[in-house]
């Protein structure tokens, strides 16, 4: 190895230590311990029992638990919801904030502000709003002659009241990612298409969404990954009912965990899901890249 | 009835005006050239009769009808544009296709146009290639067909071979000639390169600043500039001008005076300024009386010719003779202009002061 390399290499190696330390403190550490957990019959209420192993019995019962099931679907639902919400709302804004008019970055940084907001203040915020007696939401209604509407304490309406707070919260992100998207597809064809007299939709449908598609599946996976982790938000809204309506995976992980108690519990569920939404998330978008590539 | 007639056209960004008012006519199936350096309005041109911009003030005319306020699609003009402009995602065929398709024809009209488009550019073996998958070259074509299948009553084209390296954009250059003479369709072409003018069009105009200078056929704008602007702009090397003053009805400038043509109209005093080709500096005999001293400052041999960097008195001047006649840098030669090739112009206008 030449004297620059070895160098390089050690600089690499400074660098790359806090980096490493931390990983290990926060990420590492605690999924190993997860794992070990998972095997483990630990009863936080009772500390005192000794940690037996219990192979795969947490798993089983996770795997058989009709909670968990529940859950699992509750946690699909909403991100089909907000995902392709936020998608549709996402591009359209995109398409409507990238026209050249004046004040249209004004526009943009404000449309910003939901996404800088912390979760759980974007809870309290629509907590406020969603209020049955006393919240705004409500009140515009019934100045309309609707509602009042159950918002969250209802289980027709509770799942519907999350996503739309969660929607509202990030469809920024996604307009963000396809504005700047838009901005960097060259004008040319578009004059093009201006001259050769192809229609708005055409143009939109057969120019700019295909050349879009990429980035749109990235903020989607990004997307599908946060929706998954979903927490805060359902936390002070609705905390997982009325009667287990809004309680997503991570819920079910926190209930198992901390108000149960059964920490083995909660980590073989954080692994099963975790192995399933790997898999599924993996699968879905390997299989819109592959559509694409045989497209071209 | 002429293709494209611009009267009195007027472009203006805000306060901003580019383009002051061109008159043009183009008659049909005319190739026609806009020439000058970047900046003097000739892209804008353009895209005012393409549509992409509007005409401030003027009118503009395709056909016979008056297109100022009508949507490109509704003008009949296709457009082939500096950077080929295609749709990256598609292939050759469905960036064709996409062309056509605002015209809703048969799908058998559409398979056939492109194929005999696609034959005649060459494209067939390309058709399912996309453009990251061909070369600068191909792209051009791609483009063109695109603009060819809709079958357009005028071709516009945006500096098309500008991306080109030199030798392909020779050959292109032949194919859009070849091109225009087999469609016969009327062709608005812009470019800065004067090459390219010179052998594609019918007619040229030569803008600066946003006005015309000159519209002429080539051999009239070489021959017969009217302007300073358009005497240096046309030819390479570049004419050779010098500044002098009427005097007892001779052009005289430090060291040198000649006889004015008899088709120039001067008058005793005037500042003028004399315009000489390169390949009308003759070298002379050395005991040539009415030639003058030049010393060779520099010599580039080009092959057939060679260019002589002459100081003449004070002057610089470039000739162009020979390349059997070339000259060693630093001797000193007698060369005589061709005096029936002068060219005098207002000093002060830069305008032609022939008749």
């Amino acid at each position: 190895m030449g004297y620059i390399q070895r160098r390089n290499r050690r600089i690499f190696l400074i660098f790359l230590f806090p980096v490493i330390v931390a990983l290990f403190a926060t990420t590492i550490y605690p999924m190993l311990y997860a794992g070990w957990l998972s095997f483990r019959n630990y009863d936080l209420a009772k500390p005192f029992i000794p940690r037996v192993f219990v192979g795969w019995a947490n798993y089983a019962e996770v795997l058989s638990s009709g909670p968990f099931l529940h859950a699992l679907i509750t946690t699909f639902k909403l991100m089909a919801i907000t995902l392709s919400v936020q998608l549709v709302l996402g591009v359209g804004i995109a398409l409507l904030v990238t026209q050249k008019l004046r004040g249209m970055g004004l526009v943009r940084t404000l449309l910003l502000i939901p996404m800088m907001i912390s979760p759980v203040i974007v809870g309290l915020v629509w907590l406020f709003l969603y209020f049955p007696e006393l919240g705004y939401l409500n009140y515009f209604l019934s100045l309309i002659g609707l509602g009042p509407v159950s918002w969250i304490t209802s289980t027709d309406w509770a799942l519907l009241a999350i996503a739309i707070a969660d929607i509202w919260q990030w469809t920024p992100f996604v307009m963000m990612g396809t504005a700047a998207a838009l901005q960097s597809l060259s004008p040319e064809p578009y004059e093009a298409a201006r001259i050769d007299g192809n229609s708005r939709w055409d143009v939109f449908s057969r120019v700019t969404l295909p050349q879009l598609k990429p980035v749109l599946v990235s903020l989607m996976f990004l997307r599908a990954i946060d929706a998954f982790k979903i927490y805060d938000i359902i936390f002070v809204l609705t905390k997982g009912g009325p009667a287990d309506s809004t309680e997503v995976i991570s819920l079910y992980i926190y209930r198992q965990s901390f108000t149960f108690w059964r920490m083995g519990v909660g980590a073989a569920a954080s692994f099963v899901s975790l192995i399933i939404i790997s898999v599924l998330i993996t699968l879905f978008f390997k299989s819109l890249q592959r559509g694409q590539a045989s497209k071209g | 009835m002429s293709a494209i007639t611009l009267r009195n056209v007027v472009k203006r960004y805000g306060a901003v005006q580019v383009v002051h008012g061109v008159d043009l006519t183009i008659d049909e199936g005319e190739f026609v050239v806009l020439l000058g350096p970047s900046g003097c309005g000739k892209t804008t041109t353009l895209r005012m009769v393409a549509g992409l911009e509007d005409v401030s003030e003027g009118e503009l005319s395709i056909g016979g009808r008056v297109v100022n306020n009508l949507a490109p699609k509704d003008r009949g003009v296709a457009m082939v544009f500096q950077n080929y402009a295609l749709y990256p995602h598609m292939t050759v065929r469905q960036n064709m296709e996409f062309a056509l398709r605002p015209m809703k024809l048969e799908k058998s009209v559409v398979d056939k146009r492109i194929a005999d488009t696609a034959e005649i550019l060459g494209l067939s073996p390309l058709m399912e290639r996309r453009p990251a998958q061909l070369s600068g070259g191909q792209r051009q074509r791609v483009a063109m067909g695109r603009a060819m299948v809709r079958t357009p009553k005028v071709f516009l084209f945006d500096e098309p071979l500008s991306n080109l390296d030199a030798k392909l954009r020779t050959q292109v250059r032949w194919e859009i000639g070849k091109l225009h003479q087999r469609l016969g369709t009327t062709v608005l072409y812009v470019t800065h390169d004067q090459v390219e003018a010179m052998t594609l069009a019918d007619k040229i105009v030569i803008m600066r600043d946003g006005y015309v200078e000159q519209v002429g056929t080539p051999e009239e704008v070489f021959a017969h500039p009217k302007t300073t602007f358009v005497a240096t702009f046309i030819g390479s090397p570049a004419m050779n001008m010098i500044d002098g003053r009427i005097e007892s009805g001779r052009m005289v400038a430090e060291g040198i005076s000649f006889a004015i043509p008899a088709r120039y109209h001067v008058s005793e005093g005037q500042a003028v300024t004399l315009g000489i080709r390169p390949s009308e500096i003759k070298i002379a005999a050395s005991d040539d009386a009415g030639a003058l001293d030049a010393r060779v400052e520099v010599t580039e041999y080009l092959g057939n010719e060679a260019l002589l960097d002459l100081r003449i008195g004070r002057h610089e001047m470039v000739a162009e003779v020979p390349a059997a006649d070339r000259v060693e840098p630093g001797r000193t030669i007698r060369v005589r202009f061709n005096e029936a090739a002068l060219h005098l112009f207002d000093a002060q206008t830069g305008k032609t002061l022939a008749l």
